[in-house]
């Protein structure tokens, strides 16, 4: 199979993480569109690995692959705690509201 | 076309449109659970990918323990049931830069793999890529260390997330939920005026 | 008896010393002031005699000339105070230590009670300082300092009764009108000296000038140019005309003033520098015809003007006038001796006049001699003396104006045997010399003949005499101190004129006494067929500067007369500058004799019985008119100069000074008020300012451009950052 499409996959669902991240009001909605933006970086990595260097004995693709899933789980604990943090200062997770930082 | 790229691009379909779906969705929850298919459907890639111990943990962590701790996120954070307000406005720039970003990448890829022949494409060569034991082997061999390090994120991960979501005045505590309200300060531009914080009653209808 | 000479320093020292302890100290002195006046004066005077009678017996004597030197510049050019001592320095010292002592015992009287009694003392000792200085100078730089300090003092003096101001003004006037005529001295001594600059570091010494005129070695312009320009400074000093206007203004001094300084001393100052450069001046022509004309213009008008006069100082003035034209025109026409003989008797018998009058005056406190009459009786002592003055100044023979008259009438008609100008001076002095003779005894008559007309003794305005108090019905003669320098100077007038007599010893005489090397020598080559006269013809072009082909063309040139032809036949040096012993002239004496008797006969007939009332003079019609406004010179120097100086000149140049140059000043000063003004403006405030706020505005404004990047909206943040991404892809991917 040609790395094409899951690449092109991959690159579909970054793109669409991307927008999410961006254009989303709710704070937790943003992060699952981190979510999918790491889930497609997995899908990169595990398309390397196995289309590109199927007989790596270190299997790195895979292992990195599983890393992610491990760190991208802690980051979404911690990210929710900060959001719910959020929610009790300010009695919404509207991220167009936390802009403290503007000008 | 070999089974293996039909099956990939039925199931590569059905991502593709769940992750749409997430970002696009009025209903929270409804996000949450496309959320939830998108990353059954990338599971399943990852089986065609002969990844399978990877997407059992996709499975197992992501569906299983992820997606439920987003809805019990968006439950927390009593996210509007139903119908949401319309989206940020960065609409225009999340569309802009996201399709650019998307052209950019996939223009890239072609322009690297449309031509791909590897010399795995042997006809009946059966690659089955990396068993579990092989994988274990790896990780506890040569990526033993990132795996320490990758563990000890996750106790201070756990930890930090206990901290940030504790309450002040003692332990989980109960009575309402009673929101701060923050006046803020006067902003250094004319454009700032005094934003009273809605209060914290129940979401719209 | 040579050391007097070098004592001659000490005679112009005394009077200085004795100022400066009478200033200080005078009024605590029981004398007030006048007893150092007196004794320094005595010893200078006695100083005097003794070098008077050294250089009289030793005649003609080589000048002593001692100097302090001084180079400011350091070599090249050196000023000098000195003296040079020979017998014109005698005699002058001799006039005036006599006439200042004698002026000075009389002031004693005179001024007695007078509030600023000591001031005028020590005025006196200044003034007498002054002209010897001026006497005593070996340069003209030194003779210009005391010709100045005369004018001053003469000022001061003057206006001695300052609170009148008819008094003031007469003292202004004689000041302003030397002044004018003193800057004709200080040209003509810078002109002189200038011939000698690249010579000599002294240029001005005047020893060194008369040698350098004799030798030709100053050229004719300049030559001519300063010894005019110095006679101009001369004329005003010593009253000719048109510049007289001043002296008999100056009448408004107190008579002691007058006596001093407006007879004897400093009005003979101009004559005594003509004499003094004399050399210098006799070598043009022009200026010897300028001189001689200047001066019988000067004799003859002023005598007139003395015939309408009421104040008996005015006739007195007038006749100075003349006699000092007397004396230059004597000058002018090669009588330098006969010049300064009749100086030297003039200041002795004109000064007893003055003093005579003053005693008059004392006694009967009116100026006027319409005030007086039949003095006669009432003042024996001030009657002979004045008297015996009046003989002197009419030329009565025997008395010394008669011979110094005499020796002025024989000079003028040596020198007309070849210039008209001389027989114009020998008919016009013969002339002038009948009317002195007649308003002198006008005078007389009117003063001591007939009744006292003084019994209702009216003040004039001049009269301000020490106690004018109390009206005295009838005058009573003067003190001691007043009629005893009468006396002496009445002594003097009659036997001072010996010494120039024909029947005097021939080889000390007053013509040799005051004979110079230098004199002698001017006159030399103009001896036609003289012994000089040949050896200078052979060496005209080489001698320089002459610019003459022959002797008779430059200089006073003469033909042989009948004293010279028997000169030249002699040895020695004789021609008609220098005389030679004098010698009786009869045909002269005869015409001044004839002359006397019908003026006093004159006089008689109309004043003999002393009533002013029929004055025949006042009577004259258009001639009184031009006699009594004094030919309108006043009128004319007081419409003519003064006024548009005045009202018009001295309006404009305040007016340029105020409008014109202070307006400038404020002009410059309003430009660069705008200047600095629109500097700041513009420079300061809009560029300056304008960049440094600018700058600030700009910083502020791209501030608030910029800031909006920074929207707290952490998506567009996270845009932002995936379009950074792509781009950096694509720089990647194309690299």
């Amino acid at each position: 199979m040609s790395p094409m499409g899951p690449l092109i996959l991959a690159s579909f669902l970054f793109c669409v993480g991307v927008y999410g991240v961006i254009a989303r009001r709710n704070a937790v909605l943003v992060l699952m569109s981190v979510e999918l933006m790491l889930n497609a970086v997995n899908i990169n990595l595990v398309a390397f690995q196995d289309l590109l260097y199927p007989a790596e004995a270190d299997a790195s693709g895979q292992v990195f692959a599983l890393f992610i899933i491990a760190i991208a789980a802690a980051e979404v604990g911690v990210g929710l705690a900060i959001v719910l943090n959020m929610f009790r200062n300010r009695a919404s997770v509207n991220v167009d509201d936390a802009d403290l930082m503007r000008w | 076309m070999t089974s293996q790229e039909i099956v990939f691009i039925l199931l590569a379909i059905a991502t593709g449109g769940s992750a749409l779906m997430v970002v696009t969705s009025k209903n929270l929850v409804h996000a949450a659970l496309f959320l939830a298919a998108t990353l059954a459907g990338i599971a399943g890639v990852f089986l065609v990918l002969h990844a399978d111990f990877v997407a059992l943990v996709q499975l197992v962590v992501y569906v299983g323990a992820i997606a439920v701790l987003f809805l019990f996120g968006l439950m927390l954070t009593r996210a509007p049931i139903g119908r949401e307000a319309l989206d940020s406005q960065n609409r225009g720039l999340g569309t802009g830069v996201a399709t650019a970003l998307f052209g950019v990448l996939v223009a890239l890829i072609v322009d690297a793999y449309a031509d791909f022949s590897t010399t795995a494409e042997q006809a009946g060569r059966e690659i089955a890529g990396p068993s579990t034991a092989q994988l274990g082997e790896a990780i506890f061999s040569r990526w033993v260390l990132p795996f320490e390090v990758a563990s000890m994120l996750l106790l201070a991960a756990l930890v930090g997330a206990i901290l940030l979501s504790r309450r002040d005045e003692g332990d989980s505590g109960e009575g309402e939920f009673v929101a701060t309200t923050v006046t803020l300060a006067e902003p250094p531009s004319a454009e700032g005026e005094l934003r009273e914080l809605p209060q914290a009653s129940g979401g719209e209808a | 008896m040579e050391q007097t000479l070098d004592l001659a320093w000490l005679v112009p020292l005394l009077p200085l010393v004795a100022a400066g302890i009478i200033t200080f100290f005078g009024k605590l002195m029981p004398g007030k002031g006048s007893e150092i006046g007196i004794a320094t004066v005595a010893v200078a005077w006695v100083i005097s005699i003794g070098i008077a009678v050294h250089t009289f017996s030793n005649s003609p004597i080589d000048a002593l000339e001692k100097a302090f030197s001084w180079s400011p510049l350091g070599g090249g050019f050196t000023l000098e105070l000195g003296m040079l001592v020979d017998g014109l320095t005698a005699m002058m010292f001799l006039l005036v230590t006599t006439v200042s002592l004698m002026v000075q015992i009389y002031s004693r009287e005179y001024m007695h009670g007078e509030e600023r009694f000591t001031y005028f003392f020590a005025m006196l000792s200044l003034f007498t300082f002054s002209m010897l200085l001026l006497v005593i100078a070996n340069n003209t730089l030194q003779a210009l300092v005391g010709w100045e300090l005369v004018g001053v003092c003469s000022f001061l003096l003057i206006g001695f009764y300052w609170e009148d101001k008819p008094n003031q003004d007469a003292a202004n006037k004689a000041f302003l009108v030397t002044k004018f005529a003193d800057v004709g001295l200080v040209v003509g001594v810078i002109v002189l000296a200038s011939a000698m600059f690249g010579s000599t570091s002294t240029p001005f010494n005047i020893g060194q000038l008369t040698e350098a005129s004799i030798h030709g070695d100053i050229a004719t312009g300049t030559l001519v140019f300063g010894t005019l320009m110095i006679f101009l400074g001369a004329v005003g000093k010593s009253g000719q005309m048109p510049l007289h206007v001043w002296l008999p203004d100056a009448m408004a001094g107190p008579t002691p003033v007058s006596a001093l300084i407006h007879a004897a001393t400093m009005v003979t100052a101009g004559v005594f520098v003509v004499a003094r450069l004399y050399p210098i001046y006799a070598q043009s022509l022009a200026v010897m015809n300028t001189v001689a004309i200047v001066g019988v213009i000067t004799l003859f008008f002023a005598g007139f003007l003395a015939l309408v006069q009421d104040d008996i100082k005015k006739v007195l003035a007038y006749s100075t006038v003349s006699q000092l034209g007397y004396m230059m025109a004597a000058l002018g026409v090669g009588g330098y001796t006969a010049g300064i003989f009749h100086l030297f008797t003039h200041g002795f018998f004109k000064a007893l006049l003055f003093l005579g009058s003053g005693s008059l005056i004392h006694a009967v406190h009116s100026n006027n001699m319409s005030d007086m009459g039949g003095m006669r009786r009432h003042m024996p002592h001030t009657f002979w003396t004045f008297i015996v003055g009046s003989l002197a100044l009419a030329g009565f023979p025997l008395t010394a104006g008669f011979f110094s008259k005499d020796e002025i009438l024989v000079s003028a008609q040596l020198w007309g045997d070849n210039s008209a100008t001389g027989d114009f001076v020998f008919w016009l002095g013969l002339a002038a010399a009948g009317v002195t003779t007649f308003y002198m005894a006008r005078a007389c008559l009117l003063i001591f003949w007939g009744e006292y007309r003084g019994a209702h003794a009216h003040h004039s305005g001049q009269d301000h005499e020490a106690h004018a108090d109390t009206v005295i019905s009838t005058p009573h003669e003067s003190g001691l101190q007043i009629t005893v320098p009468l006396r002496i100077l009445a002594v003097l007038s009659i036997v001072a004129g010996f010494i120039g007599a024909p029947f005097w010893s021939q080889d000390d005489n007053f013509e040799q006494w005051t004979a110079t090397h230098a004199l002698e020598e001017t006159t030399y080559p103009f001896i036609a067929g003289g012994e000089h006269a040949i050896e200078l013809e052979g060496e005209v072009e080489s001698a320089g500067a002459r610019n003459a082909a022959s002797p008779e063309e430059v200089g006073v040139a003469l033909r042989a007369g009948p004293l010279a032809t028997e000169a030249t036949e002699g040895e020695g040096p004789s021609n008609h500058v220098l005389h030679g012993p004098p010698e009786f002239h009869a045909d002269v004496a005869l015409y001044a004799l004839v002359v006397f008797l019908l003026a006093v006969g004159l006089a008689w007939r109309i004043y003999g019985k002393g009533e002013p009332e029929t004055d025949p003079t006042m009577n004259l019609g258009p001639v009184t008119k031009a006699l009594v406004n004094k030919y309108w010179f006043d009128d004319i120097g007081y419409r003519g100069i003064v006024v548009p100086i005045r009202d018009r000149l001295a309006t404009f140049v305040n007016w340029t000074s105020n409008e014109i140059i202070d307006g400038f000043v404020a002009g410059v000063g309003a430009q660069t008020k705008r200047i600095a003004t629109g500097t700041y403006d513009t420079l300061d405030q809009k560029v300056i300012d304008g960049g440094v706020n600018g700058a600030a505005f700009s910083a502020a404004w791209w501030s608030d451009k910029l800031k909006r990047i920074q929207s707290g909206d952490v998506q567009r943040y996270a845009g932002a950052l995936v379009a950074g991404v792509i781009v950096l892809v694509l720089v990647f991917a194309a690299a």
